[in-house]
This record gives structure tokens, sequence and C-alpha cells, in this order.
């Protein structure tokens, strides 16, 4: 149904974008394109050619030609996705934006930044920092993705329990259509109810609907201070339940509220060699607390760790200060890296589940974990439910053997006891192929019509980014 | 056992950026945090508390600010500490500083050890601990890796040099710069914060100490620093070019040539 691209229409690319931005004949460059960060190399799909543009004028004539040679065109962000978005499935064009990574704006009156989709998600917070301000989206790899990809994707992240995911600070959008047309949705309002809400269509659609070519983002005050608690538990149950109690009785919403089970801390403080007794304990949470004074948070973590204590947490550890923030999180951060050693063949999940049913998903999990025999890590956001739960590849089996279990028995029967539990399959990863073969147990048909009639009234010969999501 | 740990509060350094201009370090921002060689001094101290009872006292000149780092030090389990902050102490060198710490101590007094850390990690120059034990006029032994016992007046330890260790005793009470090596720090817990919150921190001045002004601050220090500066690199390279085959094998041998005249292979 699509057609391969010819060293004509490569001609003709190469009259919009210059000779220089396009990769065409270069199977070593090509490659680079060819895969975002799922491990697994069967999600890899080469592109026939790469294109940098830099203008959505450029992209709208590139999507124009696409839709008259029938050729597929993939946007791509940093390639830091874990579902496969940015993959070509059909081979046709990827469409890189590291030539579109320029700060447009920064409106200090309106806290509002008007950002290119190539630029570094850190980037913002860098350039904003000296204002006063900051970007609340944060996904994990903040320092490598681009904020294009963070909101096809409507990247979650660590902080999204207090600040919520990307979509919560896009005001407005330029998008080039898949037909090439250019719209520009939202802009510095903070209310806009005039009409479908087609901003917050495009937020997380994956690069299928549309291609952004300026973002509108909102910014906040720039906290002053930040603390951290590292809290032992003799289980997971233990753990779990403090969660809605720090908002409750102890009424604070911190940044971020992180869970790991034991497989995934002690692996990790093993491979740092870290010292607290983490051995007799069975859970940990980590939890942030951001605001504007030291004072503030003092009481706030005086607060929180004394309710820990009187439920049955084992310790508490306070950090405060740059050497002890960082020697907490870091457990959290070498988790996967931890477990390469045993195995790098990861399936990096991020299910979610309503906060209260962490314990009985976790008991699930065990149970799939020893049927098995595939030890499943689980870490994560326990303020918001999406926990990252890590089949790895127990070495016994061979590639062939582990590909059957994991795609044909495992994640389904874990994708099931999410559902059943009144979860989802992905809280901010993203379908892309990688999970699209389990929306049908996610979502019900009805809903599944009404994407793809959306999708076929912007897309009708389906050039943008196809074999995602439906 | 009393053991006194005399901490310094130095700047973030892991995310720090220079002025190109004056060579000095950009402070503005940066966070202020416990030395970190500093930290194996205090959880060693603990451990020989934890272990044979006694008192861990942490001491420390400079700004009001290194409360906070004395503070820590109390959260992670030491028992009480001392501030020394004042204007005339401003500007001091190592020699001062050891010298306005060595009657800090003495103050203190019926003390049995002096733990302090390798270097800070701002001036690196390691020379404070060496200070107070010449101040104090007491036995040193730097570099520290293991306490190996403590008893009827003596301690033996090892201490780390070039190539092994070296094995000394030494008689109580002493002084001693340990590394990394000797311990793992502990993190601050709750508890531990909630008490250090209760403990007051006494200030002292120089009057307080009995020390000479003449010996303290900018007036007191013999070292001044002059200029700062950015050593410069100097790389000599030479760019070898290939044309053909025969010159390839020419430039090989050149490669090969230059290696073996350097000792390299």
């Amino acid at each position: 149904m699509y057609n391969k691209l010819t060293r004509e229409i490569v001609n003709e690319l190469i009259e919009i974008v210059g000779s220089s931005n396009v990769i065409f004949d270069n199977i070593e460059a090509l490659e680079a394109y060819s895969h975002d960060e799922v491990a697994e190399k069967s999600y890899a799909h080469m592109p026939e050619a790469v294109v940098k543009p830099s203008s959505a004028e450029q992209i709208s004539k590139i999507m124009r030609l696409a839709n008259k040679y029938k050729i597929p065109v993939t946007p791509r962000g940093a390639g830091s996705g874990l579902s496969g978005g940015a993959v070509p499935v059909y081979g046709g064009i990827v469409m890189s934006f590291e030539k579109m990574n320029k700060i447009l704006e920064i409106d200090k009156e309106n806290l509002v930044i008007v950002v290119e989709p190539g630029v570094v998600t850190n980037e913002i917070n860098n350039v904003v920092k000296e204002y006063g301000l900051f970007y609340a989206g944060y996904p994990m790899s903040v320092e490598t993705c681009y904020i294009g990809g963070n909101v096809a994707e409507n990247a979650g992240g660590g902080r999204a329990v207090k600040y919520g995911v990307t979509g919560r600070y896009v005001l407005g959008l330029e998008v080039v259509t898949p037909t090439g047309e250019i719209l520009h949705l939202g802009g510095k309002r903070m209310k806009d109810v005039t009409g479908y809400d087609l901003i917050h269509l495009m937020v997380g659609s994956e690069g299928t609907l549309g291609i952004f070519t300026k973002i509108y983002l909102k910014l906040m005050p720039l906290p002053q201070a930040k603390v951290d608690l590292l809290v032992l538990f003799k289980d997971i149950d233990t753990a779990i339940k403090i969660v809605p109690k720090i908002m409750t009785f102890g009424r604070i919403i911190p940044t971020s509220i992180e869970f790991m089970d034991d497989l995934s801390f002690k692996t990790s403080c093993r491979y740092l060699n870290e010292k607290i007794p983490f051995e007799e304990a069975g859970a940990m949470l980590l939890i942030e607390l951001d605001g504007n004074s030291k004072k503030e948070l003092e009481e706030q973590y005086e607060v929180i760790g004394n309710l820990c204590m009187e439920n049955g947490a084992i310790e508490v550890y306070i950090a405060d200060n740059a050497t002890t923030s960082e020697r907490i999180w870091k457990i959290r951060r070498n988790i996967a890296e931890a477990w390469k050693q045993y195995s790098p063949d990861q399936s990096l999940e991020d299910v979610v589940v309503p906060i209260s049913e962490i314990p009985k998903f976790m008991e699930k999990v065990r149970e799939i974990s020893q049927k098995y025999d595939v030890p499943i890590p689980c870490y994560g956001h326990a303020g918001d439910g999406n926990i990252h739960a890590t089949p790895v590849r127990n070495p016994k089996f061979t590639m062939e053997e582990w590909q059957n279990i994991l795609h044909n028995k495992l994640l389904p029967e874990l994708y099931r006891v999410v559902i059943d539990l009144g979860g989802t399959i992905s809280g901010e990863h993203g379908i892309g192929h990688k999970r699209r073969e389990y929306m049908p147990m996610a979502i019900e048909p009805a809903q599944i019509e009404v994407m793809r009639a959306i999708k076929k009234a912007l897309d009708p010969n389906c050039i943008l980014n196809p074999g995602k999501i439906i | 056992m009393k053991i006194v740990v005399p901490i310094k509060q130095v700047p973030e350094t892991s995310n720090v950026k220079m002025d190109p201009k004056t060579g000095t370090m950009v402070r503005e921002g940066v966070e202020s945090i416990i030395n970190p060689l500093d930290l194996y001094a205090i959880e060693e101290a603990i451990r020989l508390k934890e272990k044979s009872g006694g008192q861990v006292i942490v001491i420390s000149m400079g700004p009001e600010k290194a409360l906070e780092a004395i503070k820590e030090a109390i959260a992670m389990g030491c028992d009480d500490g001392v501030l020394l902050s004042d204007k005339k102490f401003a500007g001091s060198d190592t020699w001062a500083t050891s010298c306005v710490l060595a009657h800090a101590i003495k103050k203190i007094g019926d003390f049995d050890l002096v733990i302090c850390g390798e270097r800070a990690t701002d001036g690196d120059t390691g020379q404070v601990g060496p200070g107070i034990a010449s101040f104090l006029d007491l036995p040193l032994s730097t570099f520290t890796s293991e306490i190996i016992s403590i008893d009827e007046g003596k301690i033996q330890v090892r201490r780390l040099v070039e190539g092994g260790y070296e094995e000394l005793e030494l008689k109580l009470p002493a002084v001693l710069t340990v590394v990394k090596e000797i311990s793992d720090p502990r993190l601050p817990t709750l508890r531990g914060k909630l008490r250090a919150k209760g403990v007051e921190i006494p200030v002292w001045g120089p009057q307080d100490i009995g020390v000479d002004e003449e010996n303290i601050g900018l007036k007191g220090s013999p070292t001044r620093v002059v200029k700062i500066f950015t050593p410069k690199v100097t790389r000599e390279g030479e760019m070898i070019t290939v044309n053909d085959e025969k010159s390839l094998e020419e430039a090989v041998d050149k490669i090969m040539e230059f290696l073996i005249k350097k000792e390299l292979i």
C-alpha cells in the first residue's frame, strides 16, 4: 500500500530541505534512526531516508509530497522513547527534529516559554532558572529527550504526583497535519474553551495525528528548596498504605513518591555497594518534597517521617543536601542498570493501577514471576500508581524462548492483571507498536473505532507514523 | 572516650562553574555541604563511640551557615558541636586555621582522639589535620585506613602509604587523618535530625578560646593568594597525512617509532 522511495523523490526532498539535511543510501547513518530505547532488536526498522527540516513550511511541503507518492513519514525526537513511537515500521521517511532546537521566546509576564520541538527538555529549565522559573514536566530521561517527544508521548515521570504530566503544561501548539495543513492551536492563554480541545488531542498522539513545530509551555515559580526521605518498610503492604495517609493526614502533596520492591533496591544497593541496612527491608519509598524554604520543608518531613515511623517503617533517612540526596536517588536511578548485570534483555513496562491496588498487583506479579521463572523487579511512581514492572530474561532461556514467553504468555497475563484491578497497560511510555497488539485488552472496541475515525479524518492516506497505537 | 572531629563546610562542587575571567569559582547558587572526606572521620568517630562509649564533639570554623554542617554531623550521631565564628577568623590560611582549631580543642579539653578528614575538597591542601597535631604537640597518623585497636592509652592504626600499608602505634591523645577506606558514612535518620534540632551549639570567638589575635585571620596567615590561574595544558601534536599505501606504511613506522621512544609500548 506504500510506495518505495526513489532517487527522484529524494531529489525533491533535497530541494525542500537541502542536501545536507537528507540521509539516503547510507546504511550506517540510517541505522541510528531505526530504533529507540526499547532494548529488543526485533522492534527496530530501517528508514529509507531521514530528513531534518527546520520550519513548518518545509514540513508542510514534505507532507504534501509524502501524500502524493504514498510514502510513510515517522517523526522522531531524541529517540529515547520506550514504546517504539519513533520507529519507522513501514520504512519510508524518518523526520528528525534535531535542527529545530531553538528557544523562541521566554515571556516572563505571562510565564510562558515558546520552543521548537527539538529542544532538550532539561535545557528549558537551564534557561528559565535565572528568571526564578521552571518547567515542571520531568521525564526520567530529561537530560537527553526532546520536548517534542515529551508532548507527543504526554510524558510523565517522577514529579507527576504534585505537578502532573506534560499535557498540563502545553498551552499551545503549531501543528502540521498529516496532509500538510499548518494549524495554530491555543497560545498564551490560560483558559480556552473555544471549540474542541485539539491541543490535547495532539498531546499524547504519539506522532500519529500531527507534527509539532512550535510548543507553548506554561512555567511555574522555581521552588527554592527540596528534601528527600528514604523510608524502609518491612513489606510492600505497609509501604503502600502510607501513600494516601501522607496526603490525607499529613496534608502534604510531595513532588514524588517513588516505590521500590526488594528485588529492585537490593540489586541496586548491592551494585552501588550501598551500606545502609537494606537487607532487612522488603520495600522502600523515596519521597521528595519541594518548597520555598528549608524551614517549611523541615516541618513537612517531620510530619511525613513521624507518620511513617508510627505506621511500621523500619527507618526514615532524611536527605536535605546534595551529598545525601544524590546518594538516595542513585538507588532508584540505578535499578535498570544494576539488573543489566543479570541480563540486558528487559521489558520496561509502565502499567498503572489504582494506588490502593499496588499490593494486590505485586502479589500477582510474584505469582507470574514464579510461574515463568522470570524475575520481575517492580519500581516506579507509587504516588500515581504507575509501576515499572520489568520482566528480565532469565539467562537460562534462549532469546527465542524468552520472546515467546514474554509476548505470548507473560505480558498478556500481566496486562490482564492490571486491567482487572482497574488499571491500564501504559501510563507514560505510550503504545507505539510495542504494545499495539494488546490495545484491545485495554480499550473497548467502540473507543478504538472513535480513534480510527479521528485518525482517518486527519490522515486519510495513513501517511503519518503508520502501524502505531491502533 | 572523648573524640573531637573538626569539619569544614565546602561548596558542592559536582556541578561547579568557573569564572573564566577571574579563574575563581562561581559561588552564587552553589549549595554548601560537609566536606565529603570529613564524613569518613565523622563515621569512624561515631563507630568508636558506639563500640566503647564516650562522646563525639564536632567543631567547625566558618560563617554562621556552617551551623548546618554541624547539625548534619549531629544528625548522623555526633553528640555535641561547637561553631568557631567571628569576623576576626576570616581569611585564615591553613596555619591560622590549625591554630584556631587547636585552641578550641584545648578548650574542650580532656580528649583522647582528634579525627580529621584527609583534606577539604575546596582547598585541597591536607595541612590542617597535621597542623592541629603540631600546635597541640600530639602524635599524628595521616592517611589512616583502619583503627586496629585502642587500649591502655595507646592506639594501633594502619595507614595507607605509597605501595602498601604501614602500621603504627601512637600514644593517646593523638590526631588521625583518615582516608575513605576507613568506613562507610551513614545517612542521617529522622531521629537524628530531630535530636540535632534540640542540641544547643555554642559559638566561640577568639576570646573564648584564648587565641592571640595576631595569629588568626588574614593578619595571622603567612600565606597569601596572590594570583589564581588555570594551568595551561600544552599539547604538541604532529599530523601525519596519509595519501596512499606507501605513505600509510611510513606513517605507521613513524607512529611506532614515537611510541617506542616515549616508552609507551
